[in-house]
């Protein structure tokens, strides 16, 4: 089907711009197709296909440790750089600084190089959320820490340009994408900060036998600081697009701009005092403590609702302005097998199951609930509603976007592409049913069960978990094998002749309500709220934790029980 | 088009406040009226390095839980239906879960800290207590589990696998390779490759062969004689007898 709408709009950009954004799409998509292999692995160990401890030289745990860095924090660290790099060089019209973008692409690349030795050799099979007293090489944490300080090298670089453009355009609202990039990164940077601290302070001088013992509780507490807003700086990305392309790609506009304004405005506030939210079931921190940020995690998913509102009234929008009619009748004239606006369905595809995604997760938040799913499948199964929903379509579209027209080239394979988001939907929606059935039924998360629990051959084993892990399996499969068709599309998109010269073309849709409100005009009495909820809501879990002198615990390696002596 | 007009938006940004401020309410009172609690700080119970029952009254017990790489100790509890059990968690080496499966209790283990949790067992059964946090390469051996019989004074019930599975399995089952290898490399333990009928040098200058008397000893009292070279930390096992000599069997294999 071919569109009446042309949503595309153009800008041309500088050659040396183009080659760090195709790198820091085409590097990260390489080693995602180890990842998401990995995560296939993951499914049939689970479900006792393989019952061994290790499948062609990677144990389980080392894979499900490649799966969760490369898939969460490399492919999402890269593009959501290149991406920024995109939009502010797109929205403010001038030359983005290259030196330290080129500077942070080579920090984001070797520090990936540097943690995914250990990975791949085994000796950091502790998962990407670390916990320690397990430990890993030294190379793992300091390369975590290069990719994030290039991050930044790149955030950075943008504030001078940015106000280059707000100097010479008085009076402009800031451009909602750029916006939306700005929040991105904030959220990034304040969510990095206590990780950095967790990783420089406690775990590297540890990991290298210069300090004895590590605070467990402490380091616990600063990567839930971190961990929460990190879902944020995945998700923000994938709501720039949603704001900023979905309307347009629809034929319409955005019902209202004071809606994503207030959305980025109130993500930064509120995306990290509500870490504690993830221990829930741990010892060490009051209940009042866990019940206010309990409250502050459901204020989050104010913005959340707006969204899934704002964005229904500009489809609703669109569609009538294409011709459509009736309370449901416009929905038949959303463009969802049009193979020129293609990223409407990666985009459409991970609202939808982003609406399951948000709702486990305001179960997830609901204090005593916890209780019932907390470390069970039913957390990866959120999960993959969310990150791997939402945030992996949008990123893997704007991949493809970013790649066909930085590079000149047209899609391969154009009606398969448009498939993509559609098979990715129905392999997410299995795979995660499974995986929600199984956790209430008890089944744990993050464990190799073809050596126990699916194993009839195994006293532990559980045959009342089976049905969970036959869906489990068969969505995992379709993911995968959708997945493979993706990397035909991409690859093959890459391989092709250049047909035109690469300009950054993006859809830009404009406001149908463009409100100015004082409130959301400046981002500054936002981010001194930010600084006052984070003092409110970590000040005294830190004192706890300080009064309480927990004591240290030794270096551990996943395979021994015994504590390494350095 | 512009309008300034923000009726429509404003009534969305309350509605989805008072929805969520409803769901907090309502989670207030699920905690202030119904009970539904979390693990708060505990601060006055010390870390322990034991596991064990403690019956306070009738129907009243203290489990105090210990969770180590890969199990927890006690590995088998029987109490009566109608049971109330205080249960205090620490963890002897890493980061643990216990999860109580078919009840509310989920707990972290984490080292330096106590966690604690009450649960009441109405239903008759046999409970699985998983650990749900990785922690290590068998996590997912690490379990055990609560029988809730009117029998309970009776011992727990004989494992349901006796010598079912082979000498292989039982290595995995027990974690006995997390620090013995098969093939001759370096762990934390002496490696099984070769180890039947060879001589031992042991910490005190002695020498014992490798004999079945001894490697039952070594499983059930491991460090009734250290191997120089290693130190006396395995801890004491409780393999039934018919699981230890399939285990010797195997090892004897083991070239």
């Amino acid at each position: 089907m071919k569109s009446a709408v042309q949503p595309y709009s153009r800008t041309d950009v500088e050659p040396g711009l183009t080659k760090i954004i195709l790198f820091e799409i085409v590097f990260p998509m390489i080693l995602l197709i180890l990842g998401i292999t990995m995560g296939l692995l993951q499914v049939l160990f689970r479900a006792g296909i393989i019952k061994s401890q290790s499948f062609l030289g990677i144990n389980y745990y080392q894979g499900l440790t490649l799966h969760g860095a490369i898939n969460a924090i490399v492919f999402t660290t890269f593009f959501a750089v290149a991406f920024g790099h995109a939009v502010i060089r797109f929205y403010t019209g001038k030359p983005l600084l290259l030196g330290a973008a080129w500077w942070s692409l080579i920090l984001m690349t070797v520090g990936t190089i540097m943690a995914a030795i250990p990975m791949l050799t085994g000796s950091a099979s502790v998962l990407y959320t670390f916990y320690p007293p397990l430990k890993a090489h030294p190379a793992f944490y300091i390369g975590l820490v290069l990719l994030v300080i290039g991050s930044w090298v790149a955030f950075f670089s943008w504030i001078p340009v940015f106000q280059k453009w707000k100097r010479e355009n008085p009076g402009t609202k800031m451009p909602l994408a750029v916006l939306g990039v700005f929040a991105t990164f904030i959220v990034w940077f304040i969510a990095t900060i206590p990780v950095a601290i967790e990783i420089i302070v406690l775990l590297i001088p540890w990991s290298l036998g210069w300090t004895q013992t590590v605070n467990v509780p402490l380091a616990r507490m600063l990567f839930w600081f971190f961990g929460h807003p990190l879902v944020y700086f995945w998700l923000l990305p994938a709501y720039v697009m949603y704001y900023t392309m979905l309307p347009k790609l629809t034929g319409g506009k955005l019902y209202s701009d004071f809606a994503g304004r207030f959305t980025f405005m109130w993500l930064i506030a509120f995306s990290a005092p509500i870490g504690i939210h993830h221990q829930y079931t741990e010892p060490g921190i009051s209940t009042t403590w866990k019940f206010v940020h309990a409250f502050f995690t459901m204020l989050v998913a104010i913005p959340s609702l707006v969204t899934a509102f704002t964005l229904a009234a500009s489809m609703e929008h669109g569609a009538r302005k294409s011709g459509g009619t009736g309370l449901f009748g416009w929905w038949k004239k959303l463009p969802w097998l049009d193979t020129d606006r293609w990223m409407f369905a990666y985009l459409f595809c991970g609202l939808f199951i982003f609406i399951f995604g948000g709702i486990t997760g305001i179960i997830n938040a609901s204090y005593s609930l916890d209780n019932v799913v907390h470390n069970t499948a039913w957390m990866p199964a959120h999960f993959h509603q969310t990150v791997a929903g939402p945030v992996f379509l949008a990123f893997i579209g704007g991949s493809l976007l970013l790649l066909s027209t930085l590079g000149g080239k047209e899609i391969a394979l154009k009606r398969l592409n448009v498939w993509i988001p559609y098979l990715w939907t129905l392999g997410i929606m299995v795979f995660s049913t499974g995986l929600f059935i199984g956790g209430i039924a008890g089944e744990p998360r993050r464990t190799n069960m073809g050596l126990s629990y699916t194993n009839p051959a195994s006293p532990l084993y559980q045959p009342s978990w089976n049905v969970a892990r036959v869906a489990g399996t068969i969505g995992g499969v379709i993911m995968f094998l959708t997945m493979l068709l993706y990397f035909v599309i991409f690859f093959g998109t890459l391989l092709r002749k250049k047909t035109s010269e690469g300009v950054l073309e993006l859809p830009v849709t404009e406001p149908y309500h463009d409100e100015d409100i004082v409130a959301l005009q400046s981002l500054r009495p936002w981010l001194v709220s930010t600084v006052i909820l984070l003092i409110v809501a970590y000040t005294m879990p830190f004192v706890e934790l300080a009064k309480a002198r927990y004591e240290g615990a030794p270096r551990y390696s996943p395979a021994s029980p015994v504590a390494l002596r350095k | 088009m512009t309008t300034t007009t923000i009726g429509i938006e404003k009534r969305i940004v309350i509605t989805a406040a008072l929805f969520v401020l409803t769901l907090t309410g309502v989670i207030a009172m699920s905690v202030k009226v119904f009970g539904f609690g979390l693990p708060t700080c505990l601060t006055d119970v010390r870390p322990f390095r034991d596991g064990k029952v403690i019956t306070q009254a009738p129907k009243r017990y203290e489990i105090h839980y210990l969770a180590r790489m890969w199990r927890f100790e006690p590995a088998d509890i029987s109490i009566p239906p109608g049971s109330t059990a205080d249960i205090y968690l620490s963890t002897a080496d890493v980061t643990h879960g216990m999860q109580i499966v078919g009840t509310n209790i989920n707990l972290m283990a984490v080292p330096g800290a106590v966690n604690y949790a009450r649960v009441k067992f109405d239903q008759a059964g046999e409970y699985l207590v998983v650990c749900n946090e990785y922690c290590g390469i068998e996590h997912h051996q690490m379990a055990a589990r609560i029988h809730v019989t009117d029998r309970a004074a009776a011992p727990p019930p004989p494992p349901v696998v006796a010598a079912a599975l082979g000498g292989q399995e039982l290595l995995d089952k027990y974690a006995c390779t997390a620090c013995h290898s098969l093939d001759g490399s370096p762990m934390p333990g002496p490696t099984f490759k070769g180890l039947f009928g060879s001589k031992r040098t042991l910490a005190d200058g002695t020498i014992a062969v490798a004999d079945d008397a001894y490697l039952l000893e070594s499983i059930e009292k491991p460090n009734a004689k250290t191997v120089k070279g290693f130190d006396p930390v395995m801890p004491e096992t409780t393999i039934p007898p018919a699981e230890m000599r399939a285990i010797v069997q195997f090892i004897k294999t083991v070239k």
